[in-house]
């Protein structure tokens, strides 16, 4: 236990220094871009007809909140910022906070991801094992064929398949994330309305990442299937349903730690869901921060995808630890 | 769409020497036509990246009809401008391909020399090494691009590769480096070890040639990873360009509604379907190797 | 085996149960109306304050914000209003004096009387905000000077002294209207000493940084408060917002409320064109406002029952402006050589089908401006640039340039021509495109560039790293506006007070880089940028002289070559509503909610 502990704790201070070193990259970064978040608001509230006396009136006071000062005083009042979890002013949205926003954005995310890659989890575990058992016939070859096919289909190309076919052509299902008539709140409706809207950017998800699962279980399976224990078991009669449940518990273990991280690395990647279906998650907010120089909003929303990762990869570790007893042991690397 | 390429877990394997891996992944190849479809998928759009550009030297052919479906004259139809679809994606294929190989073959080099010089050498460089490598796959790799789009100019496919490799070879790093290992211990490494061979005798002529197949397979994977992600980001609208490639076609064709009106959909479907159709060429070619990888998948 | 199996059937029955009640949600509620639409001007944001000073605000224009008036589009008058919080106005015919009568009625949504009180929190709240009459400069040009209650329901305007500028009254009518009752308390009791002393010239230069500090500090902490409710004088107030959509309800103490129909408005979010389009194909929007829309698109949109567009006046050109800086683009005979390359018919089916018309020529203004002002004898004295090959290998001969095979050369080198334009911008980049593809089929190597987003585009423009790139231009109707894009700060001319100077080019923002001033055949030397300016202040006459020039010297000397004229296309749906205003009206360019005001927009 003790030694678990202080696993933990090392994994949290190297987590600490990465988000340093993340955030001191994202503001160097920043500050090399290209482009006045002022003049951009101006010109693109021009090239939507709005007249130049209006929309000089409207982003005058933008330039306020961008930052101005030396580079280390707003380095070090950007860190000072960060040590009280406060990510700054936002500029397009002129003063809003930014954790506000981040953490706004942050729900949605969070909640489709999960949707998504548990889905993606069940589909390729439980493809993956049929692959594995009926390697040898069409079946098995076929599903990892397909496996393999739609790990590689980007899901930009699913989102924008199911977009196109089940909310235009046919109307079985709408964009955005509820209905915006419902009370909010904790009320069946809503919440109804929620899962309604999260379904096909859920499914979107899981198409386009179960073919992944599905190639790790059924090649886990299959190394299972090669150990001496089944060997001997298959050699001495053992019943089928116990040799399952051996492959099956042990093939399924390393599966969980790659579940652990894909959980944190899609935080970031879901920007091309969100994009498609009009979710308003940490991807979408990423990339309009960009297009409109939010800076404040553009280093708080890339620190949160790190930092989904870097707990990810420590739940993923730890995970690993209680799971492998060779590393429990402290004998592996 | 993490740029970190997921492979199969793979066991240590039997030695198998550099002529017996090509003589096996023949031998395998020919076993299936399927696999012979996939070598072939391949070796054609790499024709297609080497040549294609000088098939239309000048401006590409055009009809007054826009956004036309397919047709004797155009066989994949036209664009929102009456280019032809065909052509254009003749022409995009060798931004497209170029960066993705470019960026595959960084995070081969990057990824083997970490990696085998972490497990060989154990100790600190490894240590070392390793807390860069966990650097880079800790950072999410599409959203950084995303981020340094606003910096870099990604103009030629070389920078474009570049970039996508030098943030993508951590995964690859990580499992060289635990083959390394594993290696290592084996009798055919500790016994070159035991007669005294020089450390690079070691390892580029027994370790090198027993990952060798495992890398391969990674550099194909990789191929259409990179691929997917660089298209992306021209989908995504982030990136500026100044000729046209696959990613380019998707967003112009989604700016000009083809996802809503369907007309034009052969503009649309084009570079996706060419996407599909390498990843299923390699997903084939890759079935092969992973058989002479893994000889526990073999039929017989 | 078993298990697994058991557990893809249950994932697949509860998706089959989801996709049941998808198919029975039904945004449409039966009595009453709902009317729903988007805002063009920015998405919903959930953290936005409920402040019409936000500029990603939950309040909505026209909706549950009022403004004093509300700007007809009109081709020449950028001072023709309908009323809107305010009931009539007069101004002095020198525009040094606005009174403005309240509507008697106007009540916010509290139920508290909208008075001269109100507006004069509006007033200061716009100080802190800066800009166009509220510029927190000494001596700013067109600056509100004074403000002064005359009774509840009556409030007179002072424009600073120093300068008569035309563009007061419709700074003033445009300005948005917010409860003292709620902002007053955030303001310190001195605010106006403030203001008076970060405007007056003959304040001390010290006290003066002082009092603009305070201002702006003032300014970055007000836009970011807004009431826990929102507080409306306008025909709706927020009901509730989510990141899919705002909902307004009507307010039953709107002044005119009997004239609105809908109980409520729905205004759904977006995260690009391609949403609003789905929107609107869905048939799922009463109205919208333009947006740039593909040809296709449109024949989808229409296509769905109910759905069709009305089409007015815009404001707006799209141009090719040219940094002159790159030779051989300083000499005049190769713009005019492009401006009779370039097939404007081609490239605006190319690029703006639906929502742009080809421009007659290039005159600073829209095609309908431009007759407007000079009358249809005046433009056709102008030279057409009619697409014409032969003309153009003529002025390009002028120009020194050679043909070498099928080839122009320029000094010896194949004269190239990069035409840039930013990603996401798809109408510009088509139309760059065809562009491209006429001069490389004449013989002139030229290829489309695109720039990472807008704001790169607009960076890197004003830094001077194209040769041609796409420019909005014409921004009328006011002629100062207009002109101002091409002989503005980006073409080298900067307001002094009431003067202008002019920097060279590559200097402060100056990227086009035009001489400072030209001789036009029948108009001697021109200094385009002085008459850009002297248009701020004049009368109609005047502005009808300087205009006449102005349109001279831009077709004669082509700082940029217009392409299309945009046309404003909305989309409305009339299944559910009826009584939209009809092609051309001048309520066009203002939101559905100022039509609902003024009696537009009943239930079917």
């Amino acid at each position: 236990m003790l030694k678990f502990l202080r696993r933990l704790a090392g994994h949290v201070v190297r987590g600490l220094v990465m988000i340093w070193i993340v955030t001191t990259f994202t503001f160097v970064l920043v500050r090399l871009m290209p482009g006045d978040p002022v003049q951009t608001q101006y010109e693109t509230l021009l090239s939507k007809g709005m007249s130049p006396d209006q929309a000089k009136a409207q982003v005058a006071v933008t330039y306020g909140f961008v930052p101005h000062g030396s580079f280390w005083s707003q380095y070090g009042h950007y860190l000072w910022q960060l040590l009280h979890f406060d990510l700054g002013r936002s500029v397009r949205a002129q003063g809003v906070s930014v954790t506000t926003e981040v953490l706004s954005t942050a729900k949605w995310t969070i909640g489709l991801v999960l949707a998504g890659t548990l889905l993606s989890f069940l589909f390729g575990v439980v493809l993956g094992v049929v692959a594995a058992m009926r390697r040898n016939s069409h079946l098995g070859n076929g599903l990892s064929i397909v496996g393999s096919l739609l790990h590689g289909v980007p899901q930009y190309v699913m989102a924008l398949i199911l977009v196109t076919f089940l909310t235009v052509k046919f109307k079985l299902f709408s964009t955005g994330p509820v209905d915006g008539l419902l009370e909010p709140g904790f009320n069946g409706p809503y919440i109804a309305s929620i899962v309604a809207h999260a379904v096909l950017p859920a499914v979107a998800f899981a198409l386009s990442s179960f073919g992944g699962y599905l190639l790790s279980m059924k090649s886990s399976v299959v190394s299972v299937l090669g150990d001496d224990f089944i060997l001997a078991s298959e050699l001495r009669g053992i019943r089928p349903s116990i040799i399952f449940r051996y492959v099956a518990r042990n093939a399924i273990l390393p599966l969980f730690t790659v579940l652990a991280l894909s959980l944190g690395f899609m935080v970031g990647g879901a920007v091309f869901i969100e994009n498609a279906f009009n979710y308003p998650g940490m991807g979408a907010m990423l990339v309009a921060s960009i297009g409109q120089r939010d800076y404040s909003e553009m280093s708080g929303a890339f620190l949160l995808i790190t930092m989904a990762v870097i707990i990810a990869n420590i739940c993923a570790d730890m995970l690993y630890t209680v799971i492998d007893p060779r590393v429990r042991r402290g004998e592996g690397a | 769409m993490s740029t970190t390429v997921e492979v199969p877990v793979a066991n240590p394997v039997v030695p198998a020497r550099r002529t017996r891996f090509l003589a096996n992944l023949w031998k395998v190849l020919r076993r299936k036509p399927s696999r012979m479809v996939g070598a072939f998928i391949v070796a054609l759009f790499v024709a297609l990246g080497i040549i294609g550009p000088w098939l239309y030297p000048e401006n590409l052919p055009k009809s007054a009809d826009l956004l036309a479906g397919p047709s004797l004259s155009h066989l994949l139809g036209t664009d929102f401008e009456g280019a032809d679809v065909l052509a254009e994606l003749i022409v995009g294929s060798r931004y497209v391909l170029t960066a993705a190989a470019v960026a595959a073959l960084v995070t081969v080099v990057v990824g083997v020399a970490v990696g085998l010089y972490a497990g060989y050498r154990r100790g600190r460089p490894d240590s070392a090494l390793m807390r860069i490598t966990d650097f880079v796959l800790t950072i999410p790799g599409f959203p950084l691009l995303l981020v340094l789009t606003t910096v870099w100019k990604f103009e030629s496919a070389l920078q474009m590769g570049l970039v996508l490799g030098l943030t993508g070879w951590g995964g690859l790093a990580r499992s060289v480096r635990s083959q390394t290992l594993s290696l290592r211990e084996r009798g055919f490494v500790e016994a070159a070890r035991g007669l005294g061979l020089s450390t690079p005798h070691v390892v580029t002529r027994e370790l090198l040639p027993n990952i060798a197949p495992y890398v391969a397979m990674n550099l194909l994977i990789g191929v259409t990873t990179f691929i997917y992600s660089q298209v992306g980001l021209f989908y995504l609208g982030v990136l500026p360009y100044n000729s046209t490639n696959w990613g380019v076609m998707i967003q112009l064709a989604v700016n000009n509604g083809v996802t809503q009106t369907g007309a034009g959909l052969s503009y649309l479907m084009a570079p996706l379907i060419a996407i599909l159709l390498l990843t299923l060429g390699v997903v084939l070619l890759v079935d092969a190797m992973d058989e002479v990888f893994n000889p526990r998948l073999r039929e017989d | 085996m078993r298990k697994p199996v058991v557990a893809v059937l249950t994932a697949a029955g509860t998706l089959a149960t989801v996709l049941a009640a998808a198919g029975c949600t039904d945004s449409s509620s039966a009595d009453g109306g709902v009317f729903t639409t988007i805002d063009g001007n920015h998405p919903i944001n959930v953290n936005a304050p409920i402040n019409p000073y936000n500029q990603a605000s939950n309040t909505f224009v026209g909706y549950n914000t009022m403004q004093l008036g509300w700007a007809k589009n009109s081709k020449t008058d950028p001072n023709a209003f309908y009323p809107g919080l305010a009931k009539s106005w007069t101004e002095t015919p020198d525009h040094l004096k606005l009174t403005v009568k309240l509507q008697p009625k106007a009540k916010w949504s509290d139920g508290k009387d909208v008075t001269a009180e109100d507006v004069k929190t509006s007033a200061a709240m716009s100080f802190t905000q800066g800009g166009g009459a509220f510029a927190v400069s000494p001596g700013a040009a067109g600056g509100l000077g004074d403000i002064k209650v005359v009774d509840s329901k009556t409030i007179e305007f002072d424009q600073a002294a120093g300068s008569a500028n035309n563009s007061f009254l419709r700074n003033i009518l445009s300005m948005n209207v917010i409860p003292k009752s709620v902002y007053g308390p955030q303001m310190p009791a001195d605010i106006w000493d403030t203001i008076k002393t970060a405007t007056d010239p003959k304040a001390a230069k010290a006290d003066q940084t002082k009092a603009q500090n305070t201002i702006t500090s003032l300014g970055k902490k007000l836009v970011d408060f807004g009431p826990k409710k929102d507080v409306s004088a306008g025909p709706f107030v927020l009901q509730r917002v989510n990141p899919g959509e705002a909902v307004l309800k009507k307010n039953t103490y709107f002044f005119d409320a009997d004239k609105i129909g809908p109980k409520q408005v729905v205004l759904k979010n977006y995260s690009g064109n391609e949403q609003i389009w789905n929107y609107l194909i869905a048939g799922q929007l009463d109205a919208a406002p333009y947006t740039s829309t593909p040809t296709n698109v449109v024949k989808k949109i229409v296509g769905h029952k109910g759905n069709g567009t009305v089409k007015g006046f815009s404001p707006v050109a799209a141009s090719l402006a040219f940094n002159q800086s790159y030779k051989p683009l300083d000499n005049v005979h190769v713009r005019r050589a492009l401006a009779y390359l370039i097939d404007r018919k081609l490239t605006t089916k190319i690029g703006e089908a639906e929502s742009g018309t080809a421009s007659q020529t290039t005159t600073g203004l829209v095609g309908d401006a431009a007759n407007a002002w000079l009358g249809a004898d005046g433009v056709n004295k102008l030279n057409p640039y009619a697409h014409d090959t032969a003309k153009a290998e003529k002025e390009l001969k002028t120009a020194g340039l050679t043909k070498s095979g099928k080839t122009w050369m320029y000094k010896g080198k194949p004269f190239t021509l990069n035409i840039q334009a930013p990603t996401g911008f798809s109408d510009w980049i088509a139309g760059s495109k065809s562009i491209s593809s006429q001069l490389t089929d004449f013989g002139i190597a030229s290829s489309v560039k695109t720039s990472a987003d807008y704001a790169t585009y607009l960076s890197e423009i004003a830094e001077g790293k194209y040769q041609v790139g796409f420019w909005l231009t014409a921004l009328g109707p006011s002629t100062y506006n207009a002109y101002a894009r091409l002989y503005g700060p980006s073409n080298g001319w900067t307001q002094f007070g009431a003067q202008v100077k002019h920097s060279a080019a590559g200097k402060d923002g100056n990227w086009m880089g035009g001489t400072e001033t030209a001789n036009v055949p029948g108009l001697g030397t021109v200094n385009p940028g002085d008459l850009t300016n002297q248009l701020s202040q004049a009368d109609e006459a005047k502005q009808k002289e300087l205009v006449g020039k102005l349109a001279r010297y831009s077709n004669d000397q082509l700082p940029a070559i217009q392409i299309w004229d945009y046309v404003n296309v909305q989309f409305t749906n009339t299944t559910r509503f009826t009584n939209f205003p009809k092609d051309d009206s001048d309520v066009l360019r203002l939101s559905p909610g100022v039509w609902m005001q003024l009696g537009y927009i009943k239930k079917k």
